[in-house]
């Protein structure tokens, strides 16, 4: 005993209305699965473990316990900067104005 | 996609401030902003992708939509996101539930640093 296909298709919308899906007896791609797709950004993002803390921010955190701290990297660096500085071997200073381009003459 | 000064552009370039905290290396460097690139543009692309997929769209739409989503930067691509070791970044033998290659996850479970983890033995 075959159900003509047009009770078939009734059921089919009965369906749809009951589990609030789309009625598309024709199966016509509308693209809605990639609506339906989770976004995956923020678990990709979050894969390297983020930096949480750093010397500045711990500093300012316990700032108002007026601790002594050193920073011993930190001094190490300084003195090596000013060590190059007393010999003449520093970093030169920022150039306030754009570098004066020189053009070669052709001969 | 257009105008002078994109806020997107900046996306594709290195974070001024380290804002990872595990083995730095260049490849840990640009694997994260691939990342943050494709988080920041993740929604766009899934708008562009569905009106490719729509076939009741007139075809020029489909077309417009693909050739802005295949001129899109190379970094908001999902396919370019590579789980890296973040213990020393190698790029092959990865266990992702741990974030470390197999070598590196054997050492740490052997060292106990893995809570959990224990040498099979029967």
């Amino acid at each position: 005993m075959s159900v003509p296909r047009a009770r078939l298709l009734e059921l089919m919308k009965a369906q749809c209305q009951l589990f609030s899906t789309t009625y598309n007896p024709t199966g016509i791609r509308t693209g809605n699965k990639i609506l339906r797709q989770r976004l995956r950004g923020p678990a990709l993002a979050s894969y390297y473990p983020r930096k949480l803390i750093n010397d500045r921010s711990l500093l300012e955190e316990f700032s108002p316990y007026d601790l002594t701290t050193t920073r011993e990297e930190e001094e190490d660096r300084l003195d090596h900067i000013a060590a190059l500085k007393a010999r003449g071997k520093g970093a030169p200073k920022k150039k306030k104005e754009a570098p004066v381009v020189h053009v070669k003459k052709r001969k | 996609m257009s105008g002078p000064a994109n806020p997107i552009s900046s996306l594709f370039r290195r974070s001024k401030k380290l804002d990872i905290d595990c083995f730095i290396n260049v490849w840990t460097l640009r694997d994260h902003t691939k990342r943050k690139a494709f988080e920041a543009t993740e929604a766009q692309r899934q708008a562009l992708r569905y009106l490719v997929r729509n076939t009741t769209l007139p075809a020029r739409t489909r077309v417009m939509a693909q050739l802005e989503l295949t001129q899109m930067h190379a970094y908001t691509r999902p396919t370019q996101i590579k789980n890296r070791c973040t213990m020393g970044t190698k790029g092959r033998g990865i266990l992702r539930d741990f974030k470390m290659s197999r070598y590196a996850f054997r050492m740490n479970a052997l060292a106990g640093n893995l809570p959990g983890v224990k040498k099979a033995s029967w």
